[in-house]
């Protein structure tokens, strides 16, 4: 599914409100349809492939990526192995992956299950 | 996970302006976001930033409030920014053309102010379009959370249907007044395009994305923001409007074609215009309207006038089949197929042409046997007249000539079935409901032809005596194909059965064909007739068999018994089981005439040989009966002719020898005159007769052969006419001349020819009679199979 505009980088930044950045492969993020709309409009995030989240902390975004390769490499893979979350994060998770619209409703998000 | 003893951590509060999670200030930001967006300077904008506003906003529940905020914000951004650029679009003159088709405006100017309306409508959708994608996309969590929640329309929905509502429904105002009911610029759009479209169905060229475009803008625009899938714009409002215009502008192309064109056009236009709406669909429209035009077009161009173009003079079916039309006949059937699967109309005039076509050479046929009996008539008339000669070299003649007919009959139905294969192949896929059809036609007209079971057989009779040899195998197998394939279509299976037997027996008899070809055809009968048809056939073959053996054995008895006969007679001789010969070639149709046996008188050394080989016959089998006949054998005679006195060169100077093929009887002719009396030069007619006791029409024939042909004129006939009276007489030709040893006396006999009336009413009459044993036995069968019915006897 590569995209035919001009897609300068098949990675993007993710950096979190307290300076971390994770240079994600684009298509692994693009499960987030926050991140695809961010990414696909003529918004600076499209035109930089950077995309700053102020309110979200290294720590969770740390784990949100985790999730975006987890995701990718088995997006096509049955009986995968679930994801290892800490306890202590989880309310946090959960409060990110409503941000990133990874909720079960639109999304087959497994961190909520 | 639960045992783990971690806390959980509280959700941190993230550090933040505090006035930038109230509502008023997140809106303003979105706002600001929403101008930019529609002036396309969304570059400057944080995708993240907005998504966030909207995000608290729909947090701190105001989900609703932003909804109405934004719904109004493009309400107001359509009436101050979009609206006075449509309205400047819409000149007057557009309308007057567009809606009320003002006469006197060129196809051109109405293109140009067409496409220049659609562009307008077209830019204004795409900029429409794009910033509510955009905007929706930053509206992301409150179309999922709010929208969602509170069952309403989509954020986009709504703001997508503001198109609808604002522009394409919006009436006229002013522009309007000149019309009598209101008009939207939907209505414009509609007309433009259906007008658009008319002018490329009329050759023009117009802008097909532009159309393209348009279609999809309506594809995406519903007619209610609830956007269910089958109320797309485009299927309620367009597609309705633009299959009707063109049915009308089909129905009228049709009456067009009908009055101006001819069939072969008809349908290459019809073709045409099926490809060019498939490809109107594709390029222009939207696939979806697919199927329905193409109905349309079926209807109209197919359908509607199909007989009248199926009728046309000189360019409908009936010529595309005379003239072997391929093509028309290809699209043609293609045509019909996609309208009726069935095929009606093709098959009947399908159906209709076989039969014409086959009773024309039924009609040809009949021409040509009417120049037999006028003459035969003739003949009859002046007999004893002058013409007497000539009329009697006449029936002969037309024999041959009905033969040939008989011939061409089968050649020209074979010639036809071609014709029809060739076009079935070619042109109907093999269709099967129309080669059923043809097939059942050609059954019809050559059961309706009496004399086709007759032909049929002399035509195979034909071919074998004739055309096989020299031929390859592939040759061969299209002969005996060919002869099936006949066999199939006829009724009269018996009558042909009775014919081929016959004709079968003088090529056996006579050794006219090669054995292994007759064999393969039987055999091929066999399998499609069943193995009751070729039983006598069959028989046939296995007396040859068995006599070829009997006479070779015969030989070598002979040779043992050291019998020496002066006079050695090599004998072969085919003894033949009378159930499975015809009984003309058994001599019983001559029994029937006389009433009487006729046995003709065979010479002495022939007689001897008859007895020598009948008791040899007997030593095996006793209590058979061995009838000789006469009528169906042949004979080599070598004959010498000795030098003629007085001619010292030439060929009649030397003695000469030949060897004579003759006919039984004209063995038994010839041969009286070896016995001739001294002194005696000549026998007349009847003294012939009285020596042999040959039947008057063999007789003749013999005679015929023997004194008339110039290559085998071994006896000189006085007078020397061309015919045999049975008042001339006859004696031997010491001037015989010939340049090849082997002679062949024609025989005439041996020639199948067509019967004549009698004949074949004797034949029909015998065949009639085979039925009604068939029916008798047949009755009785079913009559067996019936328990009796117990009687009861009363005391």
């Amino acid at each position: 599914m590569a995209l035919a505009e001009d897609t300068p980088s098949k990675y993007v930044t993710l950096v979190s409100g307290d300076g971390l950045e994770f240079v994600v492969l684009r298509e692994a993020t693009l499960v987030s349809p926050t991140i695809k709309g961010m990414l696909r409009g003529p918004f600076t995030e499209a035109k930089t492939g950077r995309c700053t989240f102020p309110e979200i902390s290294g720590e969770v975004l740390e784990k949100i990526v985790e999730y975006f390769h987890y995701w990718y490499r088995n997006r096509d893979k049955e009986d995968v192995p679930d994801m290892e979350i800490p306890v202590e994060m989880c309310l946090e998770l959960l409060q990110a992956a409503d941000y990133f619209n990874l909720m079960p409703s639109r999304q087959e998000g497994r961190e909520a299950a | 996970m639960a045992s783990r003893p971690n806390r959980i951590r509280p959700i941190r509060r993230p550090v933040m302006n505090r006035d930038t999670t109230e509502f008023e200030p997140c809106w303003e930001i979105l706002r600001d976001a929403l101008t930019d967006i529609h002036n396309k300077n969304a570059s400057r904008l944080s995708f993240e930033h907005l998504y966030r506003a909207s995000y608290k906003i729909v947090l701190r529940k105001k989900g609703h409030l932003l909804y109405e905020r934004v719904k109004s914000f493009e309400e107001d951004w359509f009436r101050v920014h979009v609206l006075p650029n449509i309205a400047d679009l819409i000149s007057n003159n557009l309308v007057s053309i567009a809606l009320l088709q003002m006469p006197g405006s060129s196809a051109h100017e109405r293109r140009q102010t067409g496409e220049r309306f659609l562009r307008g409508i077209r830019s204004t959708w795409e900029d429409h379009n794009m910033s509510m994608n955009m905007i929706a996309d930053i509206l992301m969590y409150l179309e999922r959370i709010y929208t969602a929640e509170s069952k309403q329309p989509s954020i986009f929905a709504t703001t997508i249907g503001l198109f609808r509502d604002h522009i394409l429904r919006n009436s006229l105002g002013s522009a309007a007044e000149q019309l009598d009911q209101p008009f939207t610029i939907f209505d414009i759009v509609n007309a433009v395009m259906l007008d658009l479209i008319n002018m490329e169905r009329d050759g023009d060229i117009i802008d097909r994305s532009l159309l393209r475009q348009i279609s999809s803008m309506l594809e995406d625009l519903y007619e209610t923001d609830d956007e269910i899938e089958n109320t797309k714009l485009y299927l309620t409002v367009f597609e309705p409007r633009f299959l009707s215009a063109s049915e009308a502008f089909y129905r009228k192309e049709c009456e067009k074609l009908l009055r101006e064109a001819n069939a072969s056009t008809w349908l290459r236009h019809t073709q045409r215009r099926l490809v060019e709406e498939q490809e109107r669909c594709g390029t222009s429209l939207s696939i979806l309207t697919s199927d329905k035009i193409a109905s349309v077009v079926e209807k109209e161009l197919i359908s509607a006038r199909l007989d009248d173009f199926l009728a046309m003079e000189g360019s409908g079916m009936k010529s595309m089949i005379d003239n072997d039309r391929y093509e028309d006949l290809s699209l043609l059937y293609h045509l019909v197929s996609r309208i009726d699967k069935s095929k009606n109309a093709l098959k009947v005039i399908l159906q209709g042409r076989v039969m014409d076509l086959g009773l024309e050479i039924e009609q040809t046929l009949k021409n040509t046997d009417f120049s037999a009996p006028p003459a035969d008539a003739a003949a009859e008339a002046d007999d004893a007249g002058e013409g007497g000669d000539k009329a009697k070299a006449q029936p002969l003649g037309a024999a041959a000539q009905q033969t040939a007919a008989a011939v061409k009959w089968v050649d020209d139905v074979l010639q036809l079935k071609d014709k029809f294969d060739i076009i079935s192949t070619n042109c109907f896929d093999q269709d099967l409901v129309l080669q059923s059809a043809v097939t059942k036609s050609f059954a019809d007209f050559i059961n309706m032809f009496n004399r086709s079971s007759e032909f049929v057989s002399l035509f195979i009779d034909d071919n074998l005596k004739r055309g096989l040899k020299g031929k390859s195998d592939e040759e061969v197998e299209a002969v005996l194909n060919k002869a099936i394939v006949l066999l199939r279509y006829l009724a009269d299976r018996d009558m042909f059965e009775r014919y081929y037997q016959k004709h079968l027996a003088r090529r056996l008899l006579h050794n006219k064909s090669e054995i292994h070809i007759e064999k393969e055809l039987v055999r091929r009968m066999r399998a499609e007739m069943g193995n009751h048809f070729t039983a006598k056939f069959e028989g046939m073959f296995k007396d040859m068999e068995l006599s070829k053996d009997l006479s070779e054995n015969y030989r070598d008895h002979i040779r043992n018994l050291g019998d020496a006969d002066v006079k050695k007679i090599d004998l072969g001789i085919h003894v033949l089981t009378t159930n499975n010969w015809p009984p003309e070639v058994m001599g019983r149709g001559a029994l029937q005439e006389d009433g009487a046996k006729a046995e003709c008188i065979f010479p002495p050394a022939i007689k001897r040989l008859q007895e020598s080989f009948f008791k040899y016959y007997l030593k095996d089998r006793s209590g058979r009966v061995l009838t000789w006949v006469a009528s169906a054998g042949t004979a080599d005679i070598k004959c010498v002719f000795p030098k003629v006195p007085g001619k010292e060169t030439g060929p009649l100077s030397k003695e000469r020898r030949y060897e004579l093929n003759v006919s039984t009887y004209g063995m038994i002719v010839l041969m009286l005159f070896n016995d001739l009396p001294e002194g005696k030069q000549s026998l007349s007619f009847e003294e012939i007769q009285a020596k042999t006791n040959i039947p008057t029409q063999d007789l003749i024939r013999t005679l015929g052969s023997l004194s008339i042909p110039p290559k085998s004129r071994v006896l000189a006939k006085d007078p020397p006419s061309k015919n045999i009276k049975t008042s001339d007489s006859f004696s031997f030709n010491a001037q015989f001349a010939s340049k090849t040893i082997k002679i062949k006396a024609p025989v005439i006999s041996s020639t199948s020819k067509v019967e004549g009336d009698e004949e074949r009413k004797d034949t029909e009459r015998r065949n009639d009679q085979t039925r009604a044993h068939v029916i008798d036995a047949a009755i009785v069968r079913i009559m067996k199979s019936v328990p009796p019915s117990p009687v009861n006897i009363s005391p």
